[in-house]
């Protein structure tokens, strides 16, 4: 909806257009500038850490479709992570196969990995469902694990540089590109399902299966439909992961991965796309934010030592803390600060999800 | 938007030119010149459907053919009744075309007046709006022997319904609609059938006393009155202005705005989904220009001022610095400093400029207030926010044109201006405004009395209104025959103590009473929205309308507003006792004592709730006393 006064639609196509209002289109344009130069001022480990949060983006909007939107559990992130990058390990070790291969081949693991521990969700729910799901994690790993081993790669397997057309991505500026195109391509095609009868049916299932079985949504299918996109997508992330890293090892998904994933999406604001990249950047930044609030609080030096003990610590608290008093997670935060100026000067209304 | 240039060939135009031509003309001249143009907006399904010039031109032919074939023809009455719509627009331009007098219902009318206007009219055809207006002139049909034809514009509702006189808009626009006819020769055609000289429709008055009388209107001074408002406002042919349509067209305010104007300026019209959804429209649109009635600009400023009062404390301080500073620059305004000072700048920037954007009225540039009395608190308070509003003075008998307008930008209230170009006023007796010109209404439809009463063998109109010049400006001081004489003799003009008072966003309506009596009394009608929000935020609990009408905090809380309102009184003027309404005046219910346009018929007023009128004086209660007290001694 317009922020201000004076708009009104003559054609139905407004209504489809994804920037409609000069506001927004002066927003675009500034994030886009905004986005375009910042490798170039970025110090190293700033532009280290875009990259990561653009990564973690792509993996967390495909979980956000799946928990937030479609409201299926999982607990399966990182083996699916593990999935993507153990296939673009393997082919790459094994055949020598370009990324062009490597990525599609990802895509269709893990849309069968996505279809198989799906079909538990047709049964289970909540808790359950997410016990299933640890199971998807668990094979994953193991049959990574037994790979390393068999083929002798026991320290993990080194992939080469991806090259793109011609183009040889070694450096942190041209990852920046790609992750970027990654990630809004990612979001893109997510916002596009969200808003056509998938994402609708996904998010009838969401607030109640019964209702949407009577609307006539095939729930079956549905949620197949969003295990399957959201765990292909999600392989499709594992694999750059092994390019970005030139590395895959099986110690890198951990459950704690998995978590991580979960947190991503409870901190920025289930059923909020614009909560999976806030939330992606709040996961990834945390752990710098506290080394970093260590380094300069008046902190005794022999517990410098506990960065990591402090760190999970500090983001059990945080979660905590989100569930407990915003549990509509950061973009709830955002949108209360934006109704307050929205309506200024009346009254902030209550907010509608 | 599309810009105009000034001076373009479509709007030049003049009074004597537009004396000689008539509606349906015009139409057909700007189907020719701007064919293209966006005519007007209405909103249907969620979009706002752009009408051209054409579209116009092609729909009015067309039902004005259909109407032809189900017997309109030259001087045979239609009456319309109800909202605002494209399709009133279309089937009076239609009606006017195929030579009819047209005359609009008030959409709030209740059955006895439909029954009044359709009988003194003699409509021959009645267009109903929906369902609603059909169940009200279907047990009157049979009784009227004129009517042949009801015409209903949205059939949603209407399946179940058998009756042979029952037609639809689209069936009118299918059966006179033909494929090779683009309308603009049809309407050429039927315009040369008609004369200036022609009645073109007829307005009832509100009639605050007795029945509402018909005034009748020609085509052409009808033309040339409303464009002495565009003489008066020459912005309206500058460039493309936006107005949102929310006055009954059967006023003639409302008529001008949404019909007669957009033929003769740059004035586009815009129609909302429905009238329920104005708050919408006027935030869609964002109009630069409104005509509006005082009515409605006091109840959105009281909206606003009750929300921003249950607003946060910061954001209720931010509005009362922007008060103070907006308050004395107003001042500085109406005394001739039009330059725009850097504090109020950025307090209106802060605060003015949220709340009209969140209205929708952040763009208006010119809003002309006229039907009643403007209450200067609520014309100040709108220009402090930003928005340039101007009080004219006309009357239904001015055939939609103005007798005087403030010209402004940000003229201080209190007056209604400069005398408009195409009349000439004068004082009569008991200062009683006279007015005389080429463009004022024939007469009174079949009321030769009535018409001979109101203008006298000189030509001039007797408004009822008496006034005062202040230097060249036209000031009213209230209807001749409401003045108040106290017992102490003292002349009192009611309605000007109760525009003071109308500035409380809690009033929705007050009557004040007090002829030959010992001081002033009121009857006060709560605004119920405001009032009701107001209890809630303090806790109040009620019920509905009438407790919370009866309870003792909010006639706590309207004692302080009288009590507010009594300081700019002299002694003499002040309310010394009020009465709450028990219940809303709603103009629907036959008999209640307000006018479709919620205009208070005084005398009643008084009738209906003597006893609390009554009540209010103490020698009526001493004499109950007495009386009481000697049923004892007895």
């Amino acid at each position: 909806m317009p922020s201000s006064s004076g708009y009104f639609r003559t054609h139905y196509d407004q209504d489809l257009r994804f920037i409609d209002t000069r506001t927004q289109r002066y927003c675009l344009w500034l994030l886009l500038a905004w986005l375009a130069i910042y490798p170039f001022l970025a110090t190293e480990m700033l532009l280290d850490l875009a990259n990561q949060v653009l990564l973690a983006s792509v993996g967390a909007i495909a979980l956000m479709l799946l928990t937030g939107f479609a409201g299926q559990v999982s607990l399966g992130h990182a083996g699916l992570l593990a999935a993507g990058a153990f296939t673009a390990g393997i082919l790459f070790k094994e055949f020598a196969a370009p990324v062009w291969v490597t990525l599609p081949a990802s895509a269709a693991i893990g849309a069968v990995l996505g279809l198989l521990f799906g079909l538990p969700s047709l049964r289970l729910r909540g808790l359950y469902l997410a016990v299933s799901t640890l199971a998807l994690h668990f094979i994953v790993a193991y049959l990574g694990g037994e790979y390393e081993a068999k083929r002798g790669f026991s320290s993990g397997i080194v992939i080469d540089p991806p090259v793109l057309f011609g183009w040889v991505l070694d450096s942190a500026q041209a990852w920046y590109f790609v992750l970027l195109a990654a990630s809004a391509g990612t979001l893109l095609l997510a916002a596009n399902l969200l808003r056509s009868k998938t994402g609708r049916a996904w998010r009838a299932i969401h607030d109640r299966e019964a209702v949407a079985e009577a609307l006539g949504v095939n729930v079956p299918a549905h949620k197949l439909l969003a295990f399957v996109i959201s765990s292909s997508l999600t392989a499709m992330a594992g694999c750059l992961f092994a390019y970005f890293r030139g590395f895959v090892s099986v110690e890198a998904f951990t459950l704690f991965l998995s978590i991580q994933y979960v947190a991503m999406v409870i901190v920025g604001g289930m059923g909020s796309l614009l909560g999976a990249l806030l939330g992606a950047a709040f996961v990834v930044l945390f752990p710098y934010g506290i080394e970093w609030a260590m380094a300069i609080l008046p902190i005794p030096t022999r517990w410098s030592g506990m960065v990591f003990a402090v760190d999970y610590a500090a983001f059990g608290l945080v979660m905590i803390a989100f569930l407990l008093f915003e549990p509509q997670g950061l973009v709830g935060i955002w949108r209360r600060m934006q109704n307050y100026f929205l309506l200024w000067p009346f009254k902030q209304q209550l907010m509608r999800k | 938007m599309k810009q105009i240039a000034p001076g373009s060939s479509a709007f030049r135009t003049s009074l004597s030119a537009l004396r000689t031509r008539t509606a349906p003309l015009l139409l057909a001249e700007r189907g020719r010149l701007t064919p293209g143009d966006v005519a007007f907006r209405s909103k249907h399904l969620g979009l706002y459907r752009e009408r051209t010039w054409l579209d116009y031109c092609r729909m009015v032919a067309a039902c004005a053919r259909s109407l032809q074939a189900l017997g309109v023809v030259k001087g045979v009455r239609v009456a319309i009744m109800g909202d605002p719509c494209e399709e009133w627009l279309i089937l009076d331009q239609a009606a006017q075309a195929a030579g009819a007098i047209t005359f609009g219902i008030y959409p709030t009318a209740s059955t006895a007046e439909v029954e009044y206007q359709m009988r003194d009219g003699g409509a021959l055809l009645f267009v109903a709006e929906n369902q609603e207006y059909v169940d009200k002139i279907l047990p009157l049909a049979d009784r009227l022997e004129g009517l042949r034809w009801i015409v209903v514009i949205d059939t949603a509702a209407m399946f179940g319904y058998d009756d042979r006189r029952l037609k639809s808009f689209v069936e009118l626009l299918a059966e006179g609609g033909r494929a090779n006819d683009d309308g603009i020769s049809t309407l050429e055609i039927m315009a040369g059938e008609l004369s200036a000289e022609d009645p073109a429709f007829i307005v009832y008055t509100s009639g605050t006393t007795g029945n509402p009388k018909g005034a009748l209107i020609k085509h052409g001074a009808h033309l040339a009155a409303a464009y002495s408002l565009v003489e008066h406002y020459p912005m309206l042919a500058l460039e493309e202005q936006r107005t949102v349509v929310f006055l009954p067209l059967c006023h003639v305010l409302g008529r001008d705005a949404a019909i007669t104007l957009p033929l003769i300026s740059a004035l586009v019209p815009h129609f909302g989904e429905n009238l329920a959804e104005m708050p919408t429209t006027f935030y869609e649109v964002a109009p630069t220009m409104l005509f509006a009635v005082p009515r409605y600009l006091q109840k959105f400023a009281s909206q606003a001022v009750v929300a921003i009062g249950n607003s946060s404390p910061l954001k209720r301080l931010c509005y009362a610095a922007a008060m103070r500073i907006g308050r004395s620059f107003a001042r500085r305004r109406w005394s001739g400093d039009q330059a725009l000072a850097w504090p109020y700048r950025l307090m209106h920037a802060l605060a003015f400029a949220p709340i009209l954007n969140k209205m929708g009225l952040d763009e208006l540039r010119l809003v002309i207030s006229g039907g009643a009395p403007l209450p200067p608190e609520t014309m100040a308070l709108w220009q402090i926010w930003g928005v340039n509003v101007v009080e004219i003075y006309g009357q239904t008998e001015t055939a939609g044109g103005i007798i005087s307008g403030q010209s402004g930008p940000f003229p201080r209230p209190g007056d209604v201006g400069t005398i408009a170009a195409n009349v000439e006023v004068t004082l009569g007796d008991d200062n009683e405004i006279l007015v005389r010109g080429a463009d004022l209404f024939s007469a009174y439809w079949r009321n030769e009395e009535a018409t001979h009463s109101a203008v006298d063998a000189a030509g001039w109109l007797h408004t009822g209104d008496a006034g005062e010049w202040r230097v060249d400006c036209l000031r009213i001081v209230d209807r001749i025959r409401d003045f108040i004489v106290t017992d102490g003799g003292k002349t009192i003009s009611p309605s000007y103590i109760e525009n003071i008072m109308r500035a409380s966003p809690y009033m929705a309506e007050i009557a004040v009473f007090g002829h030959a009596r010992k001081y002033l009394t009121a009857l006060i009608e709560i605004d119920f929205d405001t009032v009701s929000d107001w209890a809630r935020d303090q806790g109040i609990a009620y019920t509905g309308f009438t407790s919370l009408a009866h309870n003792p905090k909010v006639e706590t809380l309207l004692r302080e507003e009288i009590e507010r309102g009594n300081t700019q009184l002299a002694r003499v003027e002040q309310i010394k006792q009020f009465r709450i309404l028990p219940k809303a005046l709603d103009p629907e219910e036959d008999g209640e004592p307000v006018t479709p346009t919620r205009k208070v018929k005084r005398k009643q007023m008084y009738e209906r709730f003597k006893e609390l009128v009554e009540a209010m004086y103490d020698d009526h209660e001493a004499r109950l006393l007495a009386q009481s007290i000697g049923d004892v001694a007895a």
